[in-house]
């Protein structure tokens, strides 16, 4: 039976503030507002028990994604799993997003749906950096992977939304956004 | 300024503007020199800015209560329960009308007269639709109050029971779910004996914290907006600005001691 936890006065005043980002940070991940909340609620109880750990990953804010792209990545792979006979291993990385429709998203150039077609290692170093404005050094930290790497990615990423962007025909899609 | 010192993640760095004052400087006119290059680093930076603007309305949207910090310390909520919420929010509710401790009180000190401003104009977009249609004012009617305020309850994440109006001689016909950029608002409406009609409209705002009552006039529709613990209200109709006061008055008491 596990003692239930309140937040002390010091987690509230740093870590309420940032509920908003990671909201939106498990929300493009998923695409799912219940699901998205509900992971979100996961990583505050999370945070609440281990608040001994925050600084294990830099700031506390790096700390925070990093717990919740964790169980995002953990949550899009199990989905995976009931949607597919196939073992994980088999499934190429880019089937692990909700597979929207690449022609129709291509076509209204909704980014969202764009962005959900990128592999997710691409998509959450976009997301970290571009929406999140994390610094190089803590998307790193978060995703316990080499700056450079990051850096890669971040070009791969930017560069296939390109291409991707390029398929609409005569328009500039970045513009146009579908809420 | 010389093409070999500028590598790909300082055309990244350039992309999200953090790099230093000179290598910005350098780099930009370095992409004055090769266009080709300066419209894929523009195209980079136009996707940045359209993924934040689509992603923006997420974090407009107010915190539902089982990720609100402040709450939680009060109500040791699990995963909410429509049954365990009115008891739930009550405590809490109690406990800011009482005071609270002094961090509760930070988070109430802003004032939210912008988020009131544009509730007012759903309220009173709902009243217009609404109130007046004759074939289908509302989704489920007055007689089954229950099922409507378990309704809106689960909806709005909050617990929410339609006032009594019966002292202002006002009866509930109903209520329905109004769609709004914030999410979901309730609309509940009245009729009195002469078939005037007033709408009580509810939704949770961006902002924790309280907003007066502050008179709105929407049109023909007129009204009054407030906000307690993070909840709005806008009663709206057609009556005079007082007895349009009074049924909001009423109301408000008896949401602030549910």
């Amino acid at each position: 039976m596990k003692a239930p936890v309140e937040p002390n006065a010091d987690l509230i005043a740093i870590v309420q503030p940032l509920i908003p980002a990671l909201r939106r940070y498990a929300r493009a991940l998923l695409r799912d507002r219940d699901d998205a909340d509900d992971l979100v609620q996961d990583v505050l109880e999370r945070a609440m028990t281990r608040w001994y750990q925050r600084h294990k990953v830099g700031s506390v804010r790096a700390w925070l994604f990093a717990i919740l792209h964790n169980l995002a990545i953990d949550q899009l792979r199990r989905r995976m799993r009931h949607g597919a006979s196939d073992p994980i291993e088999n499934v190429p990385e880019v089937a692990l997003s909700i597979p929207p429709d690449q022609e129709a998203a291509v076509r209204r150039g909704d980014i969202l749906s764009l962005v959900s077609l990128l592999p997710e290692e691409q998509r959450s170093v976009l997301l970290l950096i571009g929406v999140e404005d994390l610094s190089y050094a803590e998307a790193a930290a978060v995703l316990d992977i080499p700056q450079g790497t990051v850096m890669s990615r971040l070009s791969r990423a930017r560069e296939r939304l390109r291409r991707m962007m390029d398929e609409a025909p005569g328009q500039s899609p970045a513009l146009r956004i579908v809420k | 300024m010389t093409d070999a010192h500028v590598t790909e993640a300082e055309l990244q760095a350039y992309v999200d503007g953090r790099l230093s004052e000179s290598r910005q400087a350098v780099v930009a006119s370095w992409l004055a020199a090769h266009p080709e290059e300066a419209a894929r680093i523009e195209t980079y930076r136009q996707q940045r800015d359209a993924l934040r603007l689509a992603l923006a309305p997420v974090v407009e949207e107010p915190l539902p209560p089982e990720l609100d910090l402040h709450l939680r310390r009060h109500r040791r909520l699990g995963r909410w329960s429509a049954r365990g919420m009115a008891v739930a929010a009550s405590i809490a509710l109690a406990l800011v009308v009482g005071g609270g401790s002094g961090w509760m009180l930070r988070g109430l000190s802003a004032p939210t007269t912008a988020g009131t401003a544009a509730l007012a104009r759903e309220a009173a977009a709902s009243y217009a639709v609404y109130a007046n249609d004759a074939d289908r004012p509302v989704e489920i009617a007055g007689s089954d109050q229950q099922m409507l305020d378990d309704w809106f309850s689960r909806r709005l994440s909050r617990p929410i029971k339609a006032p009594d109006l019966g002292p202002a001689g006002f009866r509930l016909i109903g209520g329905r779910l109004v769609a709004t950029d914030f999410g979901p608002a309730g609309l509940y409406l009245y009729r009195d004996a002469s078939g005037n009609r007033v709408a009580l409209y509810v939704r949770p705002m961006r902002a924790q914290g309280n907003d007066r009552m502050t008179k709105r006039d929407v049109g023909l529709v007129r009204g009054w907006t407030w906000a307690d613990d993070g909840l709005g209200f806008g009663m709206f109709g057609e009556m005079t600005d007082e007895q349009l006061h009074r049924t909001a008055d009423m109301a408000r008491a008896q949401f602030t001691s549910i």
